[in-house]
This record gives structure tokens, C-alpha cells and sequence, in this order.
């Protein structure tokens, strides 16, 4: 098997253009019109952000509508969102606008946020480095995994999935050019429910699934 | 005091620093001048003071320029400064005037070094007006805004864009901080250095000797806001939520701030929180000259919890230092503190000094919290705002500039 490259990647974010959304219906004014880059980096990327991790939702749409329209009823809606069981980004898009609408059609007065509170639309570049690590075996995966940053973690478990045509995690691409020794692996990071994680227990996931494996063999 | 880059290793492993290195070795030799207005005092002073000797490090030619101004334009620029947070101020054709000469002579002296550099980075408004200037320039030239002027006052504004719209690039600490320009706009937190005398370990003696330097009874919780003079920074509201605090529980304030050169208004606003302070022997108003980083590290340590009730703020590197040092933060619900202070997780946002008051004395009456949200706060600086995150930015994004900023990802 060749060795697994290990890599890491850092998110450089910039201003999107869009003027800020202060309420919901400027919020899918703007979310129809922007960018796949902003939708994805809404959706996918703020776990990279330096920010706090608020534990509550993944994307920082359901985030706002939460802490700043105050609308509990929008905010879980969106927060549930998995933008990687998603085809394409724009259908990614399609499915929030229906929930937007639906929420529109519902609410008597449009929910605003204060003045400062607004939404701001964001874009970033992934800058990805080569660490020069390399793992040789599906064996040394989960110490390997140990030692990674968080950048690598989302790197190669979560935007690969956009990244490759396959829609899989790095992980399990790598495994399987020996499929059937590895198969155990491969269904073992198959099976994390892994969007809603902080980056740090996604990581503890993975290991503990890794593990397990070996405890078994 | 310079630090060497493996000396952070053992704060934020050793993959990040590798990482810095790579990237460095892919600018290789890049002259990167930064241009600001004072040498010391200050948060951008304190950024440059590690950013230039690091990027050196790393194996690019940086260096850092500082204009010269007079007494003139260093009020001219604090009205510039106060005009662009959103007081409304009384600038005149004068004003601009001397605004543009200073940056006239300071570009006689710096055109040789700016003209040639590959990238430049003008920090603040005081040296923006170097780069219509600076004619025939070869480099990217780069503003970075490390204050809030989410809603400046217009006029200020409105002179000021016509400068900044032809800069290449701009980096600003917060989308909220962002203003519409016709260039690209990065978003780059700030970080504090964690080996600096301001932020290292100190020793129980050293902490010692600071407490009985300003009388700090030991027995007694003390609350700490460090900053500068400044009436954005609220010393008054800090010490009408200290006399709310007071009548219940015997808590004693200090309210230390550092001057910069840029900074005229300071002895002003020093001289209203003196008259606030009154007789009482419970609060400490200590104007301490730049170079007192080890006093002000003590300070933070020696705090059962650090104030900073800004109503205005740029990121509040004090907020961070304050977080680094284990210690929950009460701060002003504005600018970057929202950022950092989440409540009940790394402290409390507050709004007035009543909200001040509530959260210092909900915090005095449940001591676990005060470590449980310390230790929060700490890890949160870890993850998220060294040094090392802000250095990292800083290359990328000279990479990026450099190539061109189109598409979601690239390899380097």
C-alpha cells in the first residue's frame, strides 16, 4: 500500500461582498445569491474558524437564527442541516431556501436582529501543506490520528468529502486500495455520525473506532 | 527580547511550528515591510515587537518602520481615530492638512525602503496616506485596520476611503470591523505572544513583589481592568460597578493603563478617572510607562477576575491576556470582546456598570466558576489566538496575495 501523505490546511477567510443580512428575509435574499464558496464556508467551515465552538449548532446559519433573530423554531430546523448527505452545494442551497420560505410563510412579524447583530456573508481559501508525515499501514492510523492537528482532522475526514468525486473521507480512500484486509476499518470510520462533532471529539471518534478494531483483531 | 520560534513548541506543538517554517521557506526572502506610528504602547506595537523577528526567523526579509509625527498630528490622528469608531469630531481642512504633510515628510525618509518591498503592510490610519506617495512602487501594498469602524463617523470616512480604496488588500480583525472597498478584505484575528514579559510564567515571588509594590491586600478579591486612558475603554463605568460591588462585599480595584506616543487624550481621561477614584484607598490608578510588561502580567495573575468594559473596541488583546492567564473577563458587549468573551463559558458580556457589578459579584459568590471558566478561557487562547494562528494568517496570506486569491483551495 503506498504511505499515506498526511496533511494539514488552514483557512484564510475574507469578506464576501454581499451586504449583511439584519433579518430573515434579507438572510435568503443573500443566501440566494451567493457564492458555493460562502454557502460552504458557512456550512462546512466554521469548526476551523478561530471562534468558539458553540456545541449547540454546526452551521453558523442556524447559529444566527438562534442567538440573534431569536427564532428557536428556524435555528433547529437549519441547525439539523448535513450539508455532506447533500448531492452539490447547490443543492445544499435549494434545501435551506425551502426552509427559509417555509419559516416566512409562518412567522406574522419578520425576525430582525439588533443593529451590530447583523449576518455577514464570508468566503475562504484553504491553504493545504504537505507535513511530510506518512503512515504506512492501516495499524498505525490511529496513533498517527493522534498526533494530527485539528486543520488535518477536517482535512482529510471532512473536506475531502467535497473534495473527491467518491464523497469519501481520505481515510477510508487510502484503505482501500486493500479492501478486503482493511474492510473492518473502512466500516468502522463509516460509521461515525460525524458532522456534529467539535473537530477535537471528532478526532477522539475516530481513534476510539480505530481502536476498537484492533482490540478485535 | 527575542524569542526563537522552537521555543513555542512546547505551547502549541510542534506540527504548527513545522508548518510555519514550510510556509516561510515558500516566501523565501520576501521583503515585507510593516509601517506604524509608535514603537511602544499599544496593541499593534506589541503584534510588530514579535511578527517582525518571527517572519525573520522563518526566512523572510521583514522589517518595521515607525513615522515620525508632532504633537500636531498625533491629535489630528486621535481625532481621526475617535472619528473612525463613530464619535463625531471636529476635524478641519487644517487637520487633514497637517495629516497629509507628516505623511509627506516621513515618505522622504521611507520612500527608498517602500518603493522596493514586495509587500507593505500600513497599520492603522496614521501612515495611510503614505501610499498615494509612494509612486512607482513595485510591491502589493496592504491596510490593516485594527480598530472598529463598523459605523465611523462620515466625514472622517469619507476622506480616509478615498486613500484606502487603492491599497491592494485589507485586513481587518472582524467581519463586523469591515468597511465596503473595492479590494479584497481578509479577516485576521490578533494573538498575543505567550513568551513575552507580559504574558510568561511568573514566579510567586515575582508576583509577590509586585502585590506589595502597590499594597494589594492578599485576603481581599481584586479586580483588575488594565488599558490604556481612553474614554472607549469606560475607566469610569469600571469604577461605579467597583462602588456597586463595594457596599456588599470588600473587593478592591486597579485601574492600570500604559500611555502611547500617539495617544494625546490620555492625560485627560487619567486625570477624570483620578477625580472618579476619589480618597478611597481600595482603588490603585496606576499610569505605568510601556515598559512595565512584567507589572501588568502580575497584575492579571494576582486578579480573582479582569474588567474590560470597553464601549468601544478594536479586538481587546487585554481580554486575551487576561484569558491566557486563566482568569474569567467580564467585558463590554462591543467589537472584538464578543468575540472572545462567551458567556459563562470564558466570562461575562455586560452592557453597564450594573451588569459589571451583578457578574463580578455572581462570580465572588461561586469561587468554582471563577477556575472553571478560567481554564475555558485559557484553552480558548490556545486553539485560537497565539501567536502562532496569527503568523500562520499572515504568510498564507501573503501567499495568497502573491498568487492571486480566486477558488476554495490551493497547495503549498
Amino acid at each position: 500500500m503506498t504511505p499515506f501523505k498526511v496533511k494539514d490546511c488552514a483557512l484564510l477567510v475574507r469578506m464576501s461582498g454581499l451586504p449583511p443580512a439584519i433579518n430573515l428575509r434579507e438572510l435568503r435574499e443573500r443566501l440566494a445569491a451567493c457564492s458555493e464558496n460562502a454557502l460552504f464556508h458557512h456550512f462546512c467551515e466554521p469548526l476551523l474558524r478561530p471562534a468558539f465552538d458553540h456545541p449547540d449548532y454546526r452551521n453558523d446559519f442556524a447559529v444566527w437564527a438562534k442567538w440573534y433573530l431569536g427564532d428557536r423554531v428556524l435555528a433547529e430546523r437549519l441547525g439539523i442541516l448535513d450539508p455532506f448527505s447533500m448531492g452539490s452545494l447547490e443543492e445544499v442551497r435549494a434545501v435551506t431556501l425551502d426552509i427559509l420560505d417555509e419559516r416566512l410563510s409562518e412567522v406574522v412579524a419578520i425576525p430582525s436582529a439588533a443593529p451590530g447583530d447583523e449576518f455577514y456573508f464570508l468566503e475562504a481559501t484553504t491553504i493545504v501543506f504537505d507535513t511530510e508525515d506518512r503512515i504506512a499501514s492501516a495499524r498505525e492510523l490511529a496513533p498517527a490520528i493522534r498526533k494530527m492537528t485539528n486543520g488535518s482532522v477536517y482535512y482529510h475526514f471532512l473536506e475531502a468529502r467535497r473534495r473527491t468525486q467518491a464523497g469519501k473521507d481520505d481515510f477510508s480512500a487510502w484503505l482501500k486500495a486493500e479492501e478486503r484486509k482493511n474492510a473492518k476499518y473502512i466500516r468502522a470510520l463509516d460509521s461515525i455520525d460525524f458532522y456534529f462533532h467539535s473537530l477535537s471529539n471528532l478526532k477522539e471518534e475516530i481513534i476510539a473506532a480505530l481502536e476498537k478494531v484492533e482490540r478485535k483483531r | 527580547m527575542t524569542v526563537p520560534l522552537s521555543d513555542y513548541e512546547k505551547i502549541v506543538g510542534p506540527t504548527a511550528i513545522t508548518q510555519l517554517r514550510r510556509l516561510g521557506k515558500k516566501l523565501g526572502g520576501i521583503r515585507v515591510v510593516h509601517v506604524n506610528s509608535t514603537r511602544e504602547g499599544g496593541g499593534v506595537a506589541e503584534i510588530l515587537e514579535w511578527m517582525i523577528p518571527l517572519m525573520r526567523e522563518v526566512g523572510l526579509d521583514a522589517s518595521w518602520e515607525v513615522i515620525q509625527g508632532t504633537e500636531e498630528f498625533f491629535e489630528v490622528t486621535k481625532n481621526i481615530h475617535n472619528g473612525l469608531q463613530g464619535r463625531p469630531v471636529d476635524l478641519s481642512h487644517k487637520g487633514w492638512k497637517i495629516f497629509q504633510e507628516v505623511n509627506e515628510k516621513n515618505m522622504e525618509k521611507l520612500r527608498p525602503t517602500l518603493k522596493d518591498a514586495e509587500i507593505v503592510v500600513v497599520h492603522d490610519p496614521q501612515p495611510a496616506f503614505l501610499l498615494p506617495l509612494c509612486d512607482k512602487r513595485k510591491g502589493k501594498w496592504i491596510w490593516r485596520g485594527h480598530i472598529d469602524i463598523s459605523r465611523p463617523f462620515r466625514p472622517v470616512w469619507k476622506v480616509l476611503r478615498t486613500t484606502l480604496e487603492k491599497y491592494d488588500a485589507s485586513i481587518f480583525s472582524m467581519c463586523e470591523f469591515a468597511q465596503a472597498l473595492p479590494h479584497i478584505q481578509f479577516l485576521v484575528p490578533p494573538s498575543i505572544d505567550p513568551l513575552s514579559p507580559k504574558n510568561r510564567d511568573l514566579e510567586p515571588s515575582e508576583l509577590e513583589t509586585v502585590r506589595a509594590r502597590f499594597g494589594v491586600d492578599p485576603d481581599r478579591p481584586l479586580l483588575v481592568q488594565i488599558s490604556r486612558f481612553d474614554r472607549f475603554k469606560d475607566p469610569v463605568g469600571v469604577i461605579q460597578a467597583y462602588r456597586m460591588v463595594r457596599k456588599v462585599l470588600p473587593v478592591q480595584l486597579v485601574l492600570a493603563g500604559g500611555s502611547a506616543t500617539d495617544d494625546p487624550e490620555g492625560n485627560a481621561v487619567l486625570e477624570d478617572v483620578m477625580e472618579a477614584a476619589g480618597e478611597d484607598p481600595d482603588i490603585h490608578v496606576l499610569n505605568l510607562p510601556p515598559s512595565e510588561h512584567l507589572t501588568i502580567n502580575a497584575l492579571q495573575r494576582l486578579a480573582d477576575i479582569i474588567l474590560q468594559k470597553s464601549t468601544r473596541e478594536g479586538f481587546g488583546l487585554t481580554v486575551t491576556e487576561g484569558m491566557w492567564k486563566g482568569k474569567p473577563v467580564i467585558g463590554g458587549d462591543t467589537g472584538g470582546i464578543r468575540l472572545q468573551v462567551v458567556n459563562h463559558h470564558t466570562g461575562f458580556l455586560v452592557n453597564t456598570p450594573e451588569g459589571a457589578a451583578h457578574r463580578i459579584r455572581y462570580l465572588l459568590h461561586h469561587r468554582e466558576r471563577i477556575r472553571e471558566i478560567g481554564a475555558v478561557a485559557r484553552e480558548f487562547v490556545r486553539e485560537n489566538f497565539l501567536l502562532s494562528r496569527h503568523l500562520r494568517e499572515y504568510l498564507t496570506l501573503i501567499l495568497a496575495i502573491r498568487r492571486g486569491v480566486d477558488g476554495r483551495s490551493f497547495e503549498v
